[in-house]
């Protein structure tokens, strides 16, 4: 790693120095909230104060919509596949969904089947990272992904009037030396640096402190907890759609309106879904939104956990902003501790745990 | 990549198919308490018509042919809400006739707007004709298509999006079953990046509103009034305690709701 220190005001001017060569997309303010958006056009447009945005980057690399092949029903035949590939720097994001696209990263790419049009598009993705201001919805410090050490190729570290950028790639090292006058950190950079790291790691919100989770999932497989969050649960996949991490998805077949050819489509799925676990004759597996907010979190903190190494959450509190029954992964993280304190009372009346 | 072959529709099951390939399926489309809406909204989609129609005869359509009336035909196309007994005598006969039922438009879906007298039809008919004459039939209380006779698919709205009713057809001519869904609307406002009217201090159906239409309605900046009827999986009891939760009043949204659910929900809805 290598660092260097660049003024805030230069920041338009990196922009236009990536624009040269990629598109470049940050976040811009859309409907009285924020969205990421082409800005290399027009580098006013965006908005480095930004808390969070409506969709994560994940759009980018992951489409909500995508047409992966098209065909031709008369002869029964592949016509066109076809993989667009956008070089493109995806500028301002936040350490959650720095370390969300890792995690997809780890599914798409680096799996026994990667998938090729992820892939082709992360490839020829470059990001550029930045410091945030935690939100009341913000809870990234509970999985420690507060910090990113990995997936990006400039990180802009917030020094009151200049960035301090950590260089994790070649071709953006040069791209930042050219369009600015980025300069060697002296060791007052570095000592601001680390006072403003630990005022960040201070500037949360008091949440759960996380311990043992996997466990408390398995203990409480069969609680009530799950139908009182059922019971809640509007089964309106908005928490799929804004989450950063979820890659479920679904592949539909669109005919033209003749019936003669046709394209294949892979849209976003949700597990929180009616018909997610739906199958040929009719059975559900998961017909019950009890059962689908269940696998949701199974997924989440243990599924992905054994598999990967990770949670598959990074704490960027969209879902928590877009649920609106309060169903998230605090509320589900303080509903097992409360059943653990319970449970474990109730062992103590007994006269000891079993 | 041409050449390479993959599963496509000619390795569809042919006993899967709801109707026989060898001539083209006979199509007849019908009105009853409707605007007639949501056919002007199928010729709204001249290119793709033309294309769909490719794929059918169509026998019967009062609003653009003065053919009559055909004994034979395989799909039958049903707008409107029922509201005589005429209504349900002409169902029954569609019945027997139609391999395939699709019920298009609130109206024939839950009732829609025709639904909102229900249980106090006569009321209705006075304040609106006095003294009712007698060309309106016998009135029965409004009622959805599907509680009359079983209805193979729909296609939920006020008005219908027309491409939705190809997808269908295309489904009832190739065997296919009718879309899986049953979610709510709330998911696809965030897939469009819009700011939940909630957030605003507004009430929105989205909350309990059957999926699919893409909410074009909170694109263009009015809330959800819940045309496509409640979702297989609304959960009324969750919604009112958010509606509350905002502040904002349960009767008001209890009222919204009857707009284009008061008749009766579909019972095939998914």
């Amino acid at each position: 790693m290598l660092f260097r220190v660049i003024d805030k005001n230069e920041v338009p001017s990196l922009v236009r120095g990536f624009a040269a060569h990629y598109e470049v997309v940050g976040p811009v303010e859309r409907n009285g909230g924020f969205a990421f958006d082409e800005v290399g056009s027009d580098p006013s447009r965006l908005r480095v104060d930004y808390d969070t945005t409506l969709l994560p980057p994940k759009k980018y690399l992951f489409p909500p919509k995508a047409e992966l092949f098209t065909y031709d029903t008369v002869n029964n035949e592949v016509k066109d596949i076809d993989i667009p590939v956008v070089p493109r720097v995806l500028f301002g994001l936040h350490s959650c969904d720095i370390n969300a696209i890792n995690r997809l990263d780890a599914v798409f790419m680096a799996s026994d089947f990667p998938d090729p049009y992820y892939r082709a598009q992360r490839e020829a993705t470059m990001i550029v990272g930045i410091d945030c201001t935690p939100n009341d919805h913000c809870f990234c410090n509970l999985w420690g992904t507060d910090e990113v050490t990995q997936g990006y190729d400039l990180f802009l570290h917030d020094l009151g009037d200049r960035y301090l950028v950590s260089i994790l790639s070649v071709t953006a090292a040069e791209i930042l030396a050219v369009a600015t006058s980025a300069r060697p950190a002296s060791p007052k950079d570095s000592i601001d640096f680390q006072e403003k790291a630990r005022a960040f790691k201070n500037s949360f919100s008091s949440g759960p402190a996380v311990y043992e989770l996997p466990i408390l999932m398995d203990a409480f497989y069969n609680d009530g907890l799950w139908d009182e969050l059922g019971d809640r649960c509007l089964s309106c996949t908005a928490c799929s759609m804004v989450c950063p991490t979820c890659y479920c998805f679904n592949m539909v077949d669109k005919l033209d309106a003749g019936g003669r050819s046709g394209a294949r489509l892979r849209l976003w799925d949700s597990c929180c879904s009616p018909s997610f676990a739906l199958v040929a004759g009719g059975h559900n597996f998961r017909p019950t939104a009890a059962s689908r907010v269940r696998n949701r979190f199974y997924h989440k903190f243990l599924g992905y956990l054994s598999k990967y190494g990770n949670t598959l959450c990074t704490g960027c509190g969209r879902c928590e902003r877009a649920c609106k029954a309060h169903i998230s992964p605090r509320v589900v993280i303080q509903g097992l501790q409360h059943k653990a304190v319970q449970s474990d009372a109730a062992a103590q009346g007994e006269g000891g745990r079993s | 990549m041409a050449g390479k072959k993959v599963f496509g529709l000619n390795q569809i099951n042919p006993a899967s198919h709801a109707l026989e390939h060898k001539e083209a399926a006979k199509v007849a489309v019908f009105g009853l308490a409707s605007d007639f809406g949501c056919q002007v909204q199928m010729t709204n989609i001249e290119r793709e018509l033309l294309d769909v129609l490719g794929m059918f005869e169509l026998v019967y359509w009062q609003l653009v042919s003065s053919a009559p009336l055909p004994e034979d035909f395989d799909i039958a196309i049903i707008e409107g809400a029922v509201c005589t007994q005429e209504h349900v005598e002409t169902l029954q006969w569609i019945r027997e006739r139609a391999k395939v039922v699709i019920a298009i438009g609130a109206c024939a879906v839950t009732g829609g707007i025709p639904g909102l007298a229900r249980g106090n039809v006569d009321d209705f008919a006075k304040r609106v004709y006095g003294d009712v004459p007698a060309s309106c039939g016998s009135m029965a209380s409004p009622r959805p298509v599907s509680d009359i006779i079983a209805v193979d698919f729909t296609v939920p709205g006020c008005p219908i999006e027309p491409l939705e009713l190809v997808a269908v057809l295309q489904r009832a001519l190739m065997g296919g079953n009718p879309e899986a869904g049953g979610r709510s609307m709330c998911g696809d406002c965030r897939l469009n990046e819009d700011v939940c009217f909630f957030e605003r201090g507004r009430i929105c159906l989205g909350l309990v509103t059957r999926a699919g239409c893409g909410a074009p309605c909170i694109k263009l900046g009015y809330p959800c009034n819940g045309c496509r009827g409640l979702a297989a999986s609304a959960n009324l009891d969750s919604a009112r305690d958010i509606v509350a939760g905002y502040g904002l009043d349960v009767a008001d949204f209890d009222a919204r709701l009857q707009i284009f659910n008061k008749a009766g929900q579909d019972s095939s809805r998914s």
